[in-house]
């Protein structure tokens, strides 16, 4: 990406020149002496059966500025959490790991639950909201990162560049977000490329300016699920447990933080993991879901921040949608013909399609239900509510990690 | 011969007689027993569902309770914890008014000593209870106290506080369970007594300056004030 363009409000921190590992490296170590940093690594038990984890780990082995990993783990009964942990003992630092379907954090959710706490159901949100509060308990860190472990392209480099900006003293920067371009022969990222960009400038169009609008669209990868930040946002931002997860960290971000304090980094020239299936008839799973919450979050976010919706306006959002993604494919094809990608016209035609259905059935539930999917409650009103909660947790890990 | 046999079945005919005269004893027992279970069982399903009712859960995680079961890695729900206290302590008591039942001598002395013990146990249980709660609301009162003065040190300060205290409630505790009393009074007079001579040397050493300041400031403020006087005019 070697341009060096700026978009409002937020930073931008481009790729430029040679990466220098060795130098962000040496100098997170520095950091980390004033910053300690923790990585979250969200998994399923799944993820341990393929490739990419264990690039994941190798990696991971020769770094030296991480002070503690927590890595969550869903979907996996005891003796695959003993395998996790054998797996994750060759690393050669602190690694906890947080079995979600064990006794022990079961009982914390049902402690949650039975004081009107919902922390949602089973999935990344979720997970990662239970790893920050392992991380407050323990009281160490100071940063935390945080990527999947289904990358297929993983290199430390990514992580370096992710925790440099939050981690460096001097920049004064409380939330950071990877970008990166997600290309194999042809473009990935339909979501973002199709649904997210011309969405939000749709919606742009109709309401006339609106700064969070603004701020979303000024990320250039708003959905990667790569981050940074400094450890008291995880005590007060609210988080969706379902798939507007992304949208609603940026929400959060933007509604405790000023924009000019956010920034985005480029952390790979590739990136590349699992690809969901689009499943254009079904809305309750793939590609479509994952659409259909993030629209309903878009729109529940805007309602919060005074948008009024009506029906008529959703009709016209959806017209204006088509059109605006109907220009941005021209321009993907134009942008993969000089690349030398394979583009596949009616493929992406059909996303589009799909992602039309998405902002009509979205719109249908926001219009039926505009509260829609609780967020999980931020771990300082979980403190007020239950004081001994931390405490509690960190038992149940240190317990299941002994 | 006849002697011989009849040498030979005494011991047994006597081991019957005593059996069946024992005999009632044992079914006795063994039906207090029975009773006692039972009565134990519904006892703590009643219990449950008056917890439930009364949201004793809740309660248990708001004032801490469930944090103090989760530090001995037990996670039951604090209800289903208590329920089942009460469950083995009803079948303990019953197992006991049921052994008191054979007529045992030595069981007799075992069993009023197990009475006599109950409202030790109980008030030790009350003492633990109350006093964690209260540790936890002055420690936090401390922490909130000193971070509002701008103390950099607040929370080792508070939880300074909330050790002390839960070292004097553990004493208070195994006092009243008569657990080694000796050596518990001893052991926290010692660490008390301690601690509050560190401290008053510690704050005598470090206040020798300022004390030597205010003994001096307050002499010359005196004399001062005297001279002061001297000087006013004073009408005839």
């Amino acid at each position: 990406m070697a341009d060096f363009h700026q978009t409002d409000p937020i930073i931008t921190l481009h790729r430029l020149g040679i990466p220098r590992l060795e130098r962000i490296e040496s100098e997170l170590v520095e950091f980390s002496r004033q910053r300690p940093i923790a990585l979250v690594l969200p998994a399923l038990y799944t993820e341990f059966q393929g490739e990419a984890i264990k690039g994941i780990i190798e990696e991971l082995k020769k770094v030296k500025y991480i002070r503690e990993i927590v890595l969550t783990l869903g979907r996996a009964r005891e003796d695959e959490f003993k395998k996790v942990r054998e797996f994750m003992s060759q690393i050669p630092y602190e690694v906890k790991i947080i079995h979600n379907e064990g006794k022990r954090v079961k009982e914390i959710y049902a402690t949650l639950e039975r004081n009107g706490l919902h922390a949602g159901e089973d999935g990344k949100g979720r997970s990662a909201w239970i790893a920050y509060g392992y991380i407050l308990a323990n009281g160490v860190s100071e940063v935390i990162a945080l990527h999947d472990c289904d990358i297929v392209t993983y290199n430390r480099e990514m992580l370096a560049r992710l925790c440099y900006p939050v981690a460096n003293p001097n920049i004064d920067v409380v939330f950071c977000k990877g970008f990166y371009a997600r290309i194999t022969d042809k473009m990935h990222g339909r979501v973002t490329r199709l649904l997210m960009t011309p969405l939000l400038r749709a919606i742009q169009k109709l309401v006339g300016s609106n700064p969070f609008i603004h701020f979303l669209d000024s990320f250039r990868y708003p959905l990667a699920g790569e981050f940074s930040m400094i450890t008291d946002m995880a005590r007060i931002n609210r988080i969706p447990w379902d798939w507007g997860l992304e949208v609603g960290v940026l929400a959060e971000v933007f509604r405790n933080y000023s924009p000019r304090r956010v920034c985005q980094v480029d952390i790979a020239d590739n990136y590349e993991h699992k690809h969901q299936l689009l499943s254009a008839e079904n809305a309750q799973k793939g590609l479509m879901r994952m659409c259909v919450d993030i629209c309903k979050s878009i729109f529940r976010i805007l309602a919060a921040e005074g948008v009024v919706f009506s029906e008529g306006f959703f009709k016209s959002l959806q017209v204006a949608y088509l059109r605006l993604a109907e220009d941005t494919m021209l321009k993907f094809e134009a942008d993969a013909a000089i690349n030398g990608l394979v583009f596949d016209r009616h493929e992406e035609a059909k996303a589009v399609e799909a992602f039309t259905n998405a902002i009509k059935k979205a719109s249908e539930i926001f219009l039926e239900n505009p509260m829609g999917t609780p967020l999980i409650p931020n771990w300082n009103r979980v403190i007020s509510g239950i004081p001994g909660i931390l405490d509690m947790l960190k038992k149940a890990v240190d317990e299941d990690n002994r | 011969m006849e002697n011989y046999v009849e040498m030979l079945f005494e011991p047994i005919n006597n081991f019957w007689k005593n059996f069946f005269s024992f005999l009632p004893n044992l079914l006795v027992m063994l039906f207090v027993f029975f009773i006692g279970f039972l009565f134990a069982w519904i006892v703590r399903a009643v219990v449950l569902r008056v917890f439930k009712v009364i949201n004793f859960d809740s309660w248990c995680d708001r004032v801490g309770l469930t944090a103090i079961i989760r530090k001995g890695d037990v996670w039951s729900k604090p209800s289903e914890v208590f329920g089942l206290v009460i469950f083995w302590f009803l079948v303990i008591l019953f197992l006991m008014i049921g052994l008191s039942a054979l007529q045992l001598k030595t069981i007799d002395n075992l069993i009023a000593q197990f009475f006599l013990y109950i409202p030790r146990a109980f008030s030790a249980i009350l003492i633990i209870i109350a006093g964690y709660i209260f540790t936890g609301f002055l420690s936090r009162a401390v922490l909130i106290a000193a971070v509002n003065s701008g103390y950099h040190y607040a929370r080792i300060l508070a939880e300074a506080v909330r050790l002390l205290l839960l070292v004097l409630i553990l004493s208070m505790a195994f006092e009243q369970l008569q657990i080694a009393p000796g050596i518990v009074i001893a052991a926290f007079s010692i660490i008390f007594g301690g601690i509050v001579l560190s401290m008053a040397i510690a704050f005598g050493v470090g206040g020798i300056d300022a004390a030597k300041r205010i003994i001096e400031g307050g002499g010359e403020e005196k004399k001062e004030g005297k001279n002061e006087k001297d000087k006013d005019i004073e009408h005839l």
